[in-house]
Formats: C-alpha cells, sequence, structure tokens
C-alpha cells in the first residue's frame, strides 16, 4: 500500500479543517500572513511560513533529487534551504504580484540550488537554527517510486505538489470523519468523491450500509461538499487573495492533464 | 507486474502513488464550483418553496418545483392572462450582494431576450422580486439530453438529427455576439415534438463576477461543467470566444455517440462505436485544443454533420460508404492547377517543406540502397552481400509505407491549413502503422511482380495505387480497401494521372540533372500537387462544401454533384 502518512509530520493540524474552509472569505490565510506580515511582525510570519512548509517539503526533496543530487546531498539541501527560508527572512524577496506560494517557492528554491552549488557543501549546517521534523527516508522511498517520464524536474515538481495538496486534503476530511466517530463511513463513501453526480451507485452503496438510499446521497452530497470546502480552503492557504483559488485549481487541473 | 488501474470517471490511468487510489484528475475536479451541484463555500442556496414564490409573484399561478441547480432554481407556472406555461428561474439570492451584479443581469437578459429562434428557450420577462432575480422563460415540455441519454432512447440517426438544430440555434447566438460557454446536455432540451431547445444562455456570464469576493464561481468568471468547459475557458478565461462553444459541442456530440466523454487521450469515435468515419473528422476537429484549430464558426460543423447525414448510408463498411460517394460524384481533375497550387505551397514555405521531404527520402534512400553498397563493395562475396542488399530492400520496404504516408498528412494537413510539424511527418510510426506497413508492402510487392511480368502491369499498378497510403493515414482505411479504392478513383482518369505521374518523374530526373538537392525540390513540388489532388477527389467533411453548392468543390476545383448529368468536364486537365 502506499505510504503517505509517513512523508508529513502534523504534530499539531494547522488549523482546525472546517475553518479553513471559512477563512477563505474573511480570515487571513497562511500565505497571506507571510507576505504581509514579513516586516511588522516577523514571528508570526515563520510560524505561518513553517506551517505551509511542513505539507509541501516533499515536492521540494524529490526537485532536488530530480535535479540530480545524490540522496545525501538533496537531504542537506532540503534542510539548509529550510532553515534559510525560515530564518533568513527571504520572504521579503517574495514577488506580490505572484502572489503563490508554490511558484515563490520553486523559483527561491532554484536560485537556493544555484547559488549552493557553487560553495563545497562539505560541511552540514544547519547547527542552532529550527530544523523542520523533516522525514527523509520515508522521502527517498517514495521519490524512488515516482514514475520516470520526459518531465522537466520544473514540471515533476508541479505535479508532486498537486498530489500532496490532494494527499493533505484527503488526510485531513479523514481525520475529521474519524473524529466523528465515521471512519467506516468515509471508507465506504470516498470513491464517491469523484465523478458525476448523478451516476454514482447510490443503490448498491445504500445496500452495503444498510441504509436508504436517499440518506446515502445526502451522506454523499455533504462529503463532497466538505473535501471542497477543505480543498479549497487549502490551496487558499497558499495564494495571496482568496479569489484567486480558482485560478490556481485551474492551473493544477492544467498540470495533471498535460501528461494524460 | 504492472497492473495499470483506470479511472472509472474520465478513463484515464492512474499514477501509482494516488491518494486512497482516486484519480488525481478528477479530484481536482471536484474542487470546481460547478453549478451542478449547489452549495459553495458558505451557506447552501435553500430553493425557496412554492408557496413562498406564489406569494412573490401575484401575477403567476406557481404549479411546482421542477429543480434547482447552481445556476439557480426553476419552477412551473402559468401566466393566466396569456394562458400559456412559462418556466420562472430564480437566481440565488447571495448574488445580489455581489458588485455590478445588478447591471451585469440587465444586461445580459436583454440581450437574451433578443435571442429568438425556434431552438433557444426564449426569455419573456425578468426583473427583481423583493430580494430575488428572476428570469420568465419559455417552458419547454419534454426532457434535457442527458435524462434522454440516460433513459437509452437516442438512437444514432437522432444524434445526427439534434445536432444541426444546436448549430442553428448557436450560430444565431454568436451572430448576435453571444457565447453561451456552458453548453452541455443538461442545458439541451429537447420537447415532445423532438425539437431541440437550449437553455441558460447567458446564464453564465451573468453570474460571473470580476471582483474578488467569494462567490459562486469564482473570481475570473470561469463557469461551465469541467467536462464540457474548452481549454481556453480553464486556462485563459479572457481570451475566451464563441470558438468555447463549438468545443463544448464536440463534447456533447462525442458523448451521444460513444456514451464516454473525450478525455485525456481519447479514441476516434469510429473506433468504439459503429459511426461513420467522417464523423470522427467532424468531432476530432472540433474537439481541438486551440481554438484557431477548431472549425472557426458553427455553420461550419452543422454542414459537415448534414452532408455525413444525408450520404449516410444504414450500415455499409466506411471504405464502401466512402467509395460509392467518391465515384458518385464525377470529380474533375484539374492537373494543372494542382501542380500551381503545389508551387505556391512550396514557395509559401520552402525550407520547412524542402527539408522535410528530403528528409524522408533520404532516410528511404539510405535503408535501400545501404545493401547495395555492400555488395558492390564485396563483388565476391556474392551470396552474403546478397542477403545483406536483401535485408536492407526489406528495411525500405518496412519504413515506406509508413514514412510515406506521414508525409503524405503533413501535406494534407499543410494545405487544409491545418498546423502540422516533424512529428505529424513521422506519425505512420505511431499512428495505422500496421496498415500503412501492409499497404507499402503488398503494393511494392506486386507492382515489382507486375514490372517483372510484362513491365506495363506494374506502371499501370504503381500508377493507379497513389492514394493508398493517404487514404489508410488520413481516412482510416485498411490497406486493402485503401488500395481498392484508390484504384477505382484513378481508373476512371488513368491517363489524366499517368501523364502527371511522367511530368513528376521527368522533374525529377531533370533535378537529379541539375544538382542532387534539384531532386528534393520537385519531389516537394510533387507530393503538395499530389496532395492538392487527393483533397479534390477525396476531402468531404470539415469543409464548407455541400452537394447542393453550385458545384464549387474544396481548394476550388470543380466538383459536379451527383444529381446533374454524369458528363465529365475536362477544360482544363493536364
Amino acid at each position: 500500500m502506499v505510504n503517505t502518512s509517513g512523508a508529513t509530520t502534523d504534530p499539531s493540524p494547522a488549523s482546525p479543517p472546517s475553518e479553513a474552509g471559512r477563512s477563505s472569505a474573511f480570515a487571513a490565510t497562511h500565505w497571506s500572513i507571510v507576505l504581509s506580515a514579513a516586516q511588522s511582525d516577523p514571528t508570526r510570519a515563520r510560524d505561518a511560513l513553517s506551517k505551509l512548509c511542513q505539507v509541501y517539503w516533499y515536492p521540494l526533496y524529490a526537485y532536488v533529487r530530480w535535479r540530480g543530487h545524490s540522496r545525501e546531498d538533496a537531504q542537506d539541501l532540503t534542510q539548509e534551504f529550510f532553515a534559510r527560508l525560515l530564518e533568513k527572512n527571504w520572504i521579503g524577496r517574495a514577488d506580490r504580484e505572484k502572489g503563490r506560494f508554490r511558484s515563490f517557492l520553486l523559483i527561491a528554491l532554484k536560485r537556493f540550488l544555484s547559488d549552493e552549488w557553487d560553495k563545497a557543501r562539505a560541511q552540514k549546517r544547519g547547527g542552532g537554527a529550527a530544523l523542520l521534523p523533516l522525514q527523509f527516508d520515508s522521502a527517498e522511498t517514495r521519490w524512488v517510486r515516482e514514475p520516470a517520464d520526459e518531465a522537466t524536474p520544473e514540471q515533476s515538481f508541479e505535479k508532486r505538489w498537486v498530489l500532496t495538496l490532494l494527499e493533505e486534503v484527503l488526510k485531513r476530511l479523514r481525520t475529521e470523519y474519524e473524529q466523528e466517530g465515521n471512519a467506516d463511513l468515509f471508507a465506504e463513501l470516498n470513491p464517491c468523491l469523484v465523478g458525476d453526480r448523478t451516476s454514482l451507485p447510490y443503490a448498491a452503496l445504500a445496500k452495503k450500509l444498510g441504509r436508504s438510499e436517499s440518506a446515502v446521497k445526502s451522506a454523499v452530497h455533504r462529503l463532497r461538499q466538505r473535501y471542497r470546502n477543505l480543498l479549497r480552503g487549502e490551496i487558499a492557504q497558499t495564494v495571496a487573495d482568496p479569489g484567486e483559488v480558482d485560478e490556481e485549481l485551474r492551473h493544477l487541473f492544467a498540470v495533471l492533464a498535460k501528461k494524460g | 507486474m504492472d497492473t495499470k488501474r483506470i479511472c472509472p470517471s474520465c478513463q484515464k490511468p492512474l499514477p501509482p502513488d494516488v491518494p486512497l487510489g482516486l484519480c488525481p484528475e478528477c479530484l481536482i475536479k471536484a474542487g470546481f464550483n460547478t453549478g451542478a451541484e449547489a452549495g459553495g463555500e458558505n451557506t447552501g442556496f435553500m430553493a425557496p418553496t412554492v408557496e413562498q414564490i406564489a406569494k412573490l409573484f401575484p401575477q403567476l399561478e406557481i404549479i411546482e418545483f421542477i429543480g434547482k441547480g447552481g445556476m439557480g432554481a426553476v419552477y412551473k407556472a402559468r401566466q393566466p392572462a396569456l394562458d400559456r406555461l412559462v418556466a420562472l428561474k430564480i437566481l440565488p439570492p447571495r448574488l445580489a450582494g455581489a458588485a455590478g451584479f445588478a447591471e451585469r443581469f440587465n444586461r445580459e437578459a436583454r440581450a437574451l431576450a433578443r435571442l429568438v429562434h425556434p431552438n433557444i428557450v426564449a426569455v419573456h420577462d425578468f426583473g427583481k422580486a423583493g430580494e430575488l432575480h428572476y428570469l420568465v422563460m419559455e417552458f419547454v415540455d419534454g426532457a434535457n439530453l442527458r435524462e434522454v441519454e440516460i433513459a437509452g432512447r437516442l438512437a444514432p440517426e437522432q444524434a445526427l438529427a439534434i445536432v444541426p438544430q444546436i448549430c442553428e440555434a448557436l450560430q444565431f447566438a454568436h451572430n448576435e455576439g453571444i457565447v453561451h460557454r456552458d453548453i452541455k446536455p443538461e442545458n439541451i432540451l429537447l420537447d415532445k415534438k423532438g425539437r431541440v431547445k437550449i437553455a441558460d444562455f447567458g446564464i453564465a456570464k451573468m453570474l460571473s463576477q470580476t471582483s474578488d469576493q467569494a462567490s459562486l464561481t469564482g473570481a475570473r468568471g470561469v463557469v461551465g461543467t469541467p467536462h464540457y468547459m474548452a481549454p481556453e475557458q480553464l486556462e485563459k478565461p479572457t481570451t475566451v470566444d464563441h470558438r468555447a462553444d463549438i468545443f463544448s459541442l464536440g463534447v456533447v456530440f462525442y458523448e451521444m455517440r460513444t456514451g464516454e466523454l473525450p478525455l485525456g487521450k481519447f479514441g476516434a469515435p469510429s473506433t468504439k462505436v459503429l459511426v461513420d468515419v467522417r464523423l470522427d473528422q467532424v468531432v476530432l476537429r472540433a474537439l481541438e485544443k486551440e481554438p484557431e484549430r477548431r472549425y472557426q464558426h458553427v455553420s461550419q460543423v452543422k454542414t459537415a454533420v448534414e452532408t455525413i447525414a444525408s450520404t449516410t448510408a444504414s450500415g455499409p463498411p466506411q471504405g464502401e460508404a466512402l467509395g460509392r460517394e467518391v465515384l458518385a460524384r464525377d470529380y474533375v481533375l484539374d492537373l494543372g492547377s494542382c501542380l500551381r497550387r503545389g508551387w505556391t505551397l512550396v514557395r509559401s514555405d520552402f525550407w520547412p517543406l524542402v527539408g522535410l521531404t528530403a528528409l524522408v527520402l533520404a532516410l528511404l534512400a539510405v535503408a535501400g540502397s545501404a545493401g547495395g553498397v555492400v555488395w558492390t563493395n564485396s563483388p565476391g562475396d556474392g551470396s552474403r552481400s546478397g542477403t545483406t542488399s536483401s535485408g536492407a530492400s526489406v528495411l525500405a520496404l518496412l519504413l515506406f509505407g509508413p514514412l510515406m504516408g506521414g508525409l503524405s498528412l503533413y501535406f494534407l494537413k499543410r494545405i487544409r491549413g491545418e498546423p502540422a510539424n516533424v512529428e505529424t511527418a513521422f506519425s505512420g510510426f505511431r499512428h495505422r502503422f500496421l496498415h500503412l506497413f501492409l499497404a507499402g508492402f503488398v503494393m511494392s510487392l506486386l507492382t515489382f511482380l507486375g514490372f517483372v511480368c510484362f513491365v506495363l502491369p506494374g506502371i499501370y499498378l504503381a500508377v493507379a495505387w497513389c492514394f493508398t497510403l493517404p487514404l489508410v493515414i488520413d481516412k482510416r482505411l485498411d490497406f486493402w480497401p485503401a488500395m481498392e479504392l484508390s484504384r477505382k478513383v484513378v481508373r476512371r482518369h488513368w491517363w489524366k494521372f499517368f501523364c502527371f505521374w511522367l511530368i513528376v518523374l521527368l522533374m525529377n530526373v531533370l533535378g537529379v540533372a541539375f544538382l542532387i538537392v534539384g531532386t528534393f525540390v520537385t519531389a516537394t513540388l510533387a507530393m503538395a500537387a499530389a496532395a492538392y489532388a487527393y483533397e479534390d477527389i477525396f476531402g468531404v467533411a470539415g469543409t464548407a462544401a455541400s452537394p447542393s453548392s453550385s458545384g464549387v468543390g474544396p481548394s476550388g476545383t470543380k466538383v459536379l454533384p451527383s444529381l446533374l448529368p454524369k458528363q465529365p468536364r475536362s477544360d482544363g486537365g493536364a
């Protein structure tokens, strides 16, 4: 089975999932905090940034590996990158026009890699600075299983980003259902997250779960709605302006659709 | 073992590392606010009850609640004064607060009111009642296309009959400057008399916003159901124009005939169901990713579909249908015109065309002559070099079909104005490889035998089969039907073709005499002229020509409709 839970650490959920949905419209998102509080309240900014990094670090590690660095080097580079990101206030460099965490992160990483390439990497740094607890072993195992295709590292990064995002959202959704005591329901109904609402096998599910068909229909509807809220909420965390969620969604869709 | 799993919804293979085993594309798609599922981000849109509506609309007799979608709630009502049934559509109240909504609503509703057409659901009235924006529309007593498809009651002929009506409606709207943006089976209504009515015109635009408030549809005005949306609606919504409707129509058409959505690497309709192969071209052209490559006007789609519908017999194999149709039209082959147009084309894009032709010919030459070189260099080793040279010839035979097929497809695409590149020229190895190879092999073999036996049969066959490869790769015929069709078509004007190829041969000889490279230019010209000839004879779907037009065929040559007396007009022949 796929080992997804080991790849990201989540000591405490970034924010209660249901709030993320509502917060996209009114409260500040992680990324918007990072952008706005970079100068005025660096601690808060760093906090928000580290929350984002804890979710999305695997695509970065994968990118470094795709660029051809060895496993050990990739580990060092990734840790070093995050250390600098969090400590050196690179946030000031974020281009406000782009407004997306995803693109900022990739650009910063590329710049970092081209800088680091010139320096000797013999010594391991990071002493004293706050390290993110990243699980590199499981990351390497995952990376080895990544499909090899002719995409550029940047394209692979974006693809991995989308998949990481989806994993995170589904994980949160499942946790929500588990906390409500509905783990079995989630396990049965989650295939209904995809596909056309009208063509789902309601009758079969009703029989399996021992409920009426209309109960199943409304349960599925609620599941899909909560999923959508979570997905949009999570995307909103990575954009500066809640209005950009759709654009980011479209971009992510295009990333997936590119190679069929 | 690597078992590829397929997503049950979009039919694409699943990457190995997917969360919960669900298809990532579909998961992302589920994140869009499609409008088909109400709710959106904050509170769900609760449709008012019939009583509440009746209070707001005293001038109407509210009969029942029909349905609810993201675009609003619809009620069946009656206008007592006129004694007619209407559909009352209430738009989601949340929108009333959005900036600029009221003016957008008024503007769009007024534009919709201009759309008076038998195939468009008419707008009778619109306004605001209390807090609710509403539209009063024509009531259509029937079902939508989705319901008909699900009930399994859509016959192939009906599909062919529905599409032209949709096209008429769309063309009318496009002429008025209105793009639907949300063509999908749910919006295509069929009344009890079998008439098509398109609903929800302009609703998409009405509901779009440019402000950055959290909204039903999102910030940049992207609306529509993802499955049916044109790529530019997703990626560059500001560049969307009427051609997005053409794409959506293509999706609907594809789904009508095959029962599936054209997602990812989808197969042409003829590979999925028994359908006229000409339909493939229509559907695939409508589904081109770039708007420039699609039909530019819906009326072109209509003409193409009507042509197919009027000349479709019930069920003969594709080759026969095409053959009969082509032979019934007594085409006139104007070789001088083909050569002239070929030369214009070559001149206009000289280096790419010549370069590509040269590349292909060089490849064939290398494959064919490699053995020959070995043979002359080691004359003492007769048997071994003999087998080497025959080995190399087999290589040339193997490559001949796909290479020349791909090259001829390249030329065809160029003269049709479709983009083509090096990949197209070598696509013979990806598409229809088997039949191209078989065609090349069998043709070469039989022609060779013909030469060896009495020379003349060889010459006859070589000329007669000149259209085989394009027919295999372009019209997707099998190799033997393609050879037969080419033979039958050429047979009628064999001498003209013979002269044409003789001229081509002489040109190439001249080319060799001047410089070897001269051959490449003349060969390119020959390919271009042959492509024009092919298109004149076989080009049917995808053009503005129709059987009833005044005898002007594709590419401007004269085509006599089969209704006129069969009298070949030999003006302008070579």
